[in-house]
């Protein structure tokens, strides 16, 4: 064809010129075909230069012998572009295959940052590697016996890796760590190629590949990709394990700290009152005689208030424990708000201390849905505290106001108040207030209330009464009317 | 009404040596005449051959159940029972009450509420069911002419809230449950819900009665078990 085209210039070339052009298809058909065709061409082209150019014309004889120094040049050449064209070509191939992997290394790694489920991202790895190799893939991973099974393969019909043999050798590979099966030194003849997932210290698991089917080479490329692919995944698992390692260290701290706390305010709220107690009844046993009837009757006022707090405390910590058992089922009644005020009133007469109560109630009060006796509970715990961090002879002021469908009890006291910060944490277990330290307690009475509260689905919380003290206010739902 | 029943005898069914002690003491100093049983069945074989006028029954007995031992003493005696029972345990209390016994105290308690209870207890039993008139400080129920009067100014009362109140009354000093109100005033059997009734009636009556609820003098609220009217004044526990 191009010989054509060049006869047509045959007037105006040179026959160098016209030479030098044969190499044209030459390198064209080496871009674009393979390398045969390429040397093919060249031969071609020097046949058809000799045929149509060279003297005699039109014949394959070589008149000038120095013409078949220049052909055999010419088809050195030709051959040596063909094979250089062909080459640039492949390792253009081979360069873009291996973007191609890098890629979808790093698309895996991207998600398997993503993935917190160690399930899923071997799924994924699974995937990706038989896309990739374009064969089967599976991961083994042990399970609580040490024992290797299979745990995820990239096609869930086959029963390629669900074998004895392929346990065993991913065993092999498992407790090595290093690579074994096809293309490695141990175990040659197995049809496929594991390769362990291990970070330095800890080997997670095998990812395998079956090459039975594949007659393609296992490429270094390929090699490599596995290699990395494990490392990942690796990491990955490592990742997870830790991540769950660290939740539960957190809550094993939580709940030492909660235990501690426990026991020391347990030990001091117990053990103080028993003190005085023991102290004040063997005062009075020992030296009877001692004592005047006043001295002796004070005694034994403490006697009777240290019984009255260990009591309180035991109360205290039943109600908490059942709280958090989940045990606790409400006897649900309608219930007099009023009256339960009236209640605890009383039953706290002997704390009340020269403390004022103003109580103001709606003229229509709404009953309440509630335990009777739970709704008595919180409501002694609110107002002792109120007692327990107000001064003598302040007011206690206890307001009931009934909105649509709830109702608000707020116990507003006079005392030392709740700093900001402690607002939310007094509610919380033996949570207590720095600036209440010098008051006795064990911080269950409002983490109680609030509980009780919950149950009822109302609300609690603190809130600053004006410049000094604390208003507690719960809100309870309640009928729409009092009829 | 702080006169001691002296020479009532009081048997004690209690499974604690030193809550027997602390009884027997105690119950000694106010004249009662002392009966001691540990264990349920002991506790039934006394009362059926020495009689005591009143039982003090602990319901956390381990032999035969405390609410084993009520029912089988109710089935042949009136004796008036007092039961001990534990904190937090309303659904016991309300059983015993509602299964016979005719009061209860909660461990830990202080000896006077026992004492008084035990004292009205027996003073219900003694008095005979004809007595016309009640006398509370200024309220007074003339039970014949179905008359009530406070402060001397007649107090207009419904049938339903005289019903009320002249149960209670009849019962003072004593709780009286949920159940036995319902029963007594409105007749026939009740479900937990229709103490809303109750609770509307009584607040009526407070009203009537000029009581604050929050602190109130007649109709003492025992929360999740009932009413007790005119409690008197108590240390509680």
């Amino acid at each position: 064809m191009l010989t054509v085209v060049l006869k047509a210039f045959d007037r105006v070339f040179d026959p160098v010129n016209i030479a030098l052009i044969y190499l044209l298809p030459v390198m064209l058909s080496a871009m674009y075909g393979r390398i045969r065709p390429a040397i093919f061409t060249a031969v071609a082209g020097v046949l058809a230069f000799d045929f149509y150019f060279v003297p005699p014309s039109l014949s394959f004889t070589v008149a000038d012998l120095r013409y078949l120094v220049s052909f055999s040049v010419f088809l050195a050449v030709a051959i040596l572009t063909a094979t250089l064209a062909a080459r640039l070509k492949q390792q253009l191939y081979y360069a873009e295959r291996r973007e191609a992997l890098t890629a979808s290394l790093y698309a895996l790694s991207r998600q398997m940052s993503a993935i917190t489920d160690i399930r899923a991202l071997l799924d994924n790895v699974t995937q990706v590697v038989s896309r990739t190799i374009g064969t089967e893939a599976a991961v083994f991973l042990p399970d609580e016996n040490r024992e290797l099974t299979l745990t995820s393969r990239s096609s869930p019909h086959s029963d390629w890796g669900a074998g004895k043999s392929e346990q065993a050798v991913a065993r092999l590979a498992f407790e090595h760590g290093e690579p074994v099966g096809k293309g490695t030194n141990t175990l040659r003849a197995a049809s496929a190629y594991y390769v362990p997932f291990r970070t330095e210290d800890r080997t997670y698991g095998v990812l395998a590949v079956n090459l039975k089917e594949t007659s393609a080479s296992f490429s270094p490329d390929n090699l490599r990709l596995l290699e990395a692919m494990a490392d990942l995944a690796a990491n990955a698992i490592a990742r997870v394990k830790f991540a769950e390692e660290a939740k539960i260290a957190q809550l094993t701290a939580e709940s030492e700290r909660l235990r501690t706390a426990l026991l020391d305010s347990v030990s001091h709220e117990l053990r103080t009152p028993l003190a005085t107690i023991a102290g004040s009844v063997t005062g009075l046993m020992e030296g009877d005689e001692l004592f005047s009837k006043e001295e002796r009757m004070e005694l034994l006022t403490t006697v009777r208030d240290g019984a009255m707090r260990m009591n309180r405390l035991v109360t205290n910590l039943l109600g908490m424990a059942q709280l958090e058992s989940g045990m606790l089922r409400l006897r649900k009644q309608w219930c007099d708000m009023g009256e339960l005020i009236g209640v605890a009133l009383a039953h706290l007469k002997a704390f009340q201390q020269h403390r004022t109560f103003k109580v103001s109630l709606p003229d229509e009060l709404p009953f309440v849905l509630g335990d009777e006796a739970l709704l008595e509970q919180l409501l002694v715990n609110v107002i002792s505290n109120a007692i327990k961090y107000s001064p003598d002879s302040s007011e206690i002021r206890i307001e009931v106001k009934s909105g649509f469908n709830r109702m608000t009890v707020s116990v507003a006291d006079q005392g030392i108040g709740i700093p900001p910060a402690d607002r939310e944490l007094v509610f919380r277990k033996f949570y207590r207030s720095h600036a209440a330290r010098h008051v006795t307690g064990t911080g269950l009475g409002l983490a109680i209330c609030r509980g009780i509260i919950e149950l009822h689905g109302g609300t609690i919380a603190a809130e600053p009464n004006g410049g000094k003290g604390t208003i507690i206010s719960f809100t309870l739902p309640a009928e729409q009317t009092a009829e | 009404m702080s006169v001691p029943d002296s020479g009532a005898r009081v048997l004690i069914i209690d499974d604690e040596p030193q809550i027997r002690k602390l009884l027997k003491v105690n119950l000694h100093a106010h004249r009662y005449d002392i009966l001691e049983a540990a264990t349920g069945e002991e506790g039934l074989l006394h009362a059926s051959t020495l009689h005591p006028d009143l039982i003090v029954l602990d319901l956390g007995l381990p032999d035969l159940s405390g609410m084993e031992v009520l029912q089988q003493l109710r089935e042949w005696s009136r004796v008036p029972i007092i039961v001990l029972t534990a904190k937090d345990r309303e659904a016991d209390k309300i059983a015993a009450l509602d299964g016979g016994a005719d009061d209860y105290v909660t461990k830990p308690f202080g000896m006077g509420e026992l004492v008084a209870r035990i004292r009205v207890a027996l003073r219900h039993v003694a008095k005979s069911d004809d007595e016309p008139v009640l006398q509370f400080g200024e309220l007074k129920i003339d039970l014949a002419g179905r008359l009530v009067t406070l402060h001397g100014e007649r107090v207009k009362l419904t049938p339903t809230e005289y019903d009320l109140l002249k149960v209670l009354a009849s019962h003072a000093g004593k709780v009286v449950t949920q159940r036995q109100l319902l029963q007594q005033v409105w007749g026939g059997h009740h479900h937990e819900s229709d103490s809303h009734y109750l609770r509307i009636y009584i607040g009526h009556l407070r009203k009537k009665l000029d009581e604050d609820p929050t602190c109130p003098r007649y109709i003492m609220t025992e929360p999740g078990i009932g009413y007790r009217f005119l409690a008197g004044d108590f240390l509680d526990f």
